[in-house]
């Protein structure tokens, strides 16, 4: 046995990076956000049991595997051919809502809310959850761990187990849950919504009650004009779980409309040489570089996005506030990429009220929860929202249902683009003739979490809350500076 | 809608533990080559458990494997006494194999530990103690960590040297559970 010291750059190593390139004067002439990619997750698939994939491609990493489990049930019931019966599709999309409850507390308590919070230029090592208590006060911790408890309990009634739930089959669900199940889980549901609501009265107290952090909000280091993209219902409303999948351009235009299995008509990947990651643009407007506007195929799928790319929200508390939102920021689109943070919490609303609507349906407690598949596979695909974006499986098999063919665009990959000029706008707002402002990391650190990139997708192991590796080199090349969050 | 200290206190699973109860965690990705190696030493560690044949092995020594760190880790935790936590670690310093111990005051990131979507799990301690959360003191947290080689590559199975490390891994997790603090001794529960 051995007892080491870790440098935290060692550990960095091969983590989110940053590469920041100044020109002659100084300036940021170009910027460069570098992930590493996991490998061979086709040729894992290729072979396997298509049914299998849901289990399988929820292990694809820790913070998300409710999503990947929808997008894989989906991608087969597309591949069988298969409908499940209502309340199969009810209880599925009730266990989604709870795991959405879930994420987006976390993210607005723990990660995303301390910058507003406690500041964004208190220590960074106040800028967390405990500084959000010791402002708030304590009953607030509370409340953020008692609502994960009480919506994992959800998802384990729902889909058999708290963490990585494995009751999405091709066709439904693998069993129902009782009326008592049903009554229980309506109670927690307003419980959430109460929750929600109380998260939401807590960003206007403490971040819109603040001038400075409205400035900063819509300053334009943090703003971004993309194409936005999200699932919505026929009635053009906000959907994390079914429907078409809806761009809208910069001015807030629909660009397209489409059905998951035309994603490959609508969405090409561009490769760059520094990284192995790719970025998604939009196929019809074609890649032409890091650049916003109409002109770009560049798009974004954040919960802004979502909301950005919809008509509204399909419930009431949710309309009300995402009306509220937009009439604070000056009409929709919103291109203030902090607003995400917002636009995240009114989400959080939706989802609740969206399970208390679901869980009052009788229907859910049906016995009916699955449609068996009779027909031959060949191929499907499935289109979920996960929290940080649009997340597409797409599977070929042979007519054994064995896979041939494997793809995934995961929810973080479609923002890559969007996340690495948001950075780099950052950086320019920051430099200037070689000077670097004090506090750039925690300042493109808020560029970079806004989208709550879950990099253990592609990515997978980042060993700390944010562990980012800045460094900035002259225009010869030569290491100017180089910065890292520390890691406890 | 406040929590009460009662929902607190109250571990997600595997149901409560009985007083002085411990727990051994296995972290990781089983499908990401080394990534798995906790999940493997830990699926070990049960097996030896039972093959002792006491009673009181399912009762006092809880096994479980997750893929979460940060407070999903941390609320693992609460309501034992003594927790072991088995990672993959890369360091680049060492051979892939090496087997650490750590406690948790000098605990490094290793691959699982922390979450980028929520707090490190030292973070995430702070807060669920600040919350009242019944959780197993400093010194009765112990990391086993195993150097990895490979954990950007799916697979089921670990890298050769790694996979080999499993038994020297298996041990340090049943050596630190035999080395619990006074009042706790192990013995009894194994």
């Amino acid at each position: 046995m051995t007892r080491i010291t870790i440098d935290p750059i060692t550990r960095l190593e091969g983590h989110g990076k940053i590469e920041i390139f100044l020109n002659d004067q100084g300036d940021v002439e170009n910027c460069y956000f570098q992930v590493p990619e996991l490998r061979g997750f086709e040729v894992f698939c290729v072979g396997r049991p298509a049914e299998e994939m849901p289990r399988l491609t929820s292990r694809i990493c820790g913070v998300c595997p409710e999503a990947h489990m929808m997008a894989s049930a989906k991608a087969l019931d597309a591949l069988y051919g298969v409908e499940p019966p209502p309340a199969g599709k009810k209880l599925r999309e009730l266990l989604y809502s709870a795991f959405y409850v879930t994420d987006h507390t976390t993210h607005f308590y723990a990660l995303g809310g301390p910058d507003f919070v406690v500041g964004p230029d208190s220590p960074a090592a106040e800028r967390n959850i405990l500084g959000v208590i010791a402002k708030v006060g304590l009953e607030i911790g509370g409340q953020v761990i008692a609502a994960r408890k009480r919506n994992h309990h959800v998802i384990e009634m729902i889909g058999g187990r708290a963490i990585h739930p494995v009751a999405a089959l091709p066709g439904g669900m693998s069993h129902p849950i009782t009326e008592e199940q049903r009554r229980e889980i309506l109670d927690i549901a307003r419980q959430n919504v109460e929750f929600a609501q109380f998260t939401i009265d807590l960003f206007h107290n403490v971040v819109l009650a603040n001038s400075a952090y409205v400035e900063m909000i819509t300053s334009p280091a943090y703003t971004l004009r993309t194409y936005y993209m999200g699932l919505v219902d026929e009635h053009n409303k906000v959907n994390f779980y079914d429907g078409l999948v809806r761009v809208v351009d910069p001015d807030g235009v629909e660009f397209a409309r489409y059905m998951p299995v035309e994603y490959t008509d609508h969405v090409a990947e561009h490769v760059e040489p520094w990284t192995y990651l790719k970025f998604p643009y939009l196929k019809k407007l074609g890649w032409h570089g890091f650049v916003e506007g109409k002109g770009s195929g560049i798009y974004c799928c954040t919960p802004l996005s979502r909301l950005n790319a919809a008509d509204g929200m399909a419930t009431p508390l949710a309309q009300a506030e995402y009306e509220r939102m937009y009439e604070t920021l000056g009409g929709k689109p919103v291109h203030f990429t902090l607003a995400t943070h917002w636009a995240r919490i009114i989400e959080l609303l939706y989802a609740a009220e969206r399970m208390v609507e679901l869980a009052e349906d009788p229907e859910v407690a049906s016995p009916d929860v699955r449609t068996l598949p009779t027909k031959k596979p060949t191929e499907g695909v499935g289109i979920v929202e996960a929290p940080r974006g649009t997340l597409t499986h797409h599977y070929v098999t042979d007519e054994n249902g064995i896979l041939l063919e494997a793809n995934l665009i995961v929810g973080t990959t479609n923002n890559y683009a969007p996340i690495q000029m948001n950075i780099k706008r950052a950086a320019e707002s920051l430099i200037h003739g070689g000077q670097v402002s004090d506090g750039i990391l925690n300042r493109i650190e808020m560029a970079f979490r806004a989208y709550d990139p879950c990099l253990s997708c592609a990515t997978h192991s980042l060993p700390g809350q944010m562990p980012l590796e800045i460094v900035i080199r002259d225009s010869s090349g030569q290491v100017v500076q180089r910065l890292s969050q520390n890691i406890d | 809608m406040i929590a009460s200290a009662a929902q607190l206190h109250q571990p997600v699973a595997p149901g409560p533990p009985r007083p002085g109860g411990a727990v051994v965690i296995g972290i990781g990705n089983p499908i990401l080559s080394d990534d798995g190696i906790g999940w493997r030493v830990a699926e070990q560690v049960e097996a030896v458990l039972r093959a002792r044949g006491d009673a009181l092995a399912g009762q006092r020594v809880h096994v479980r494997r997750m893929c979460l760190g940060g407070l999903a880790l941390a609320e693992a935790l609460v309501g034992y006494e003594h927790a072991v936590l088995i990672d993959a670690i890369l360091t680049g310093s060492t051979r892939p194999g090496t087997v650490y111990r750590f406690g948790i005051s000098d605990l490094p990131a290793t691959l699982n530990t922390a979450s980028s979507h929520d707090m490190t799990l030292a973070g995430a301690l702070a807060t669920l103690r600040r919350l009242g959360a019944p959780l197993p003191p400093d010194n009765g947290i112990r990391v086993i960590a195993i150097e990895a080689e490979d954990v950007w590559t799916f697979g089921e199975a670990c890298t050769p040297r790694v996979a080999r490390s499993v038994a020297r891994a298996v041990q340090a997790v049943l050596d630190e559970l035999a080395a619990r603090p006074a009042g706790q001794t192990a013995s009894a529960d194994l």
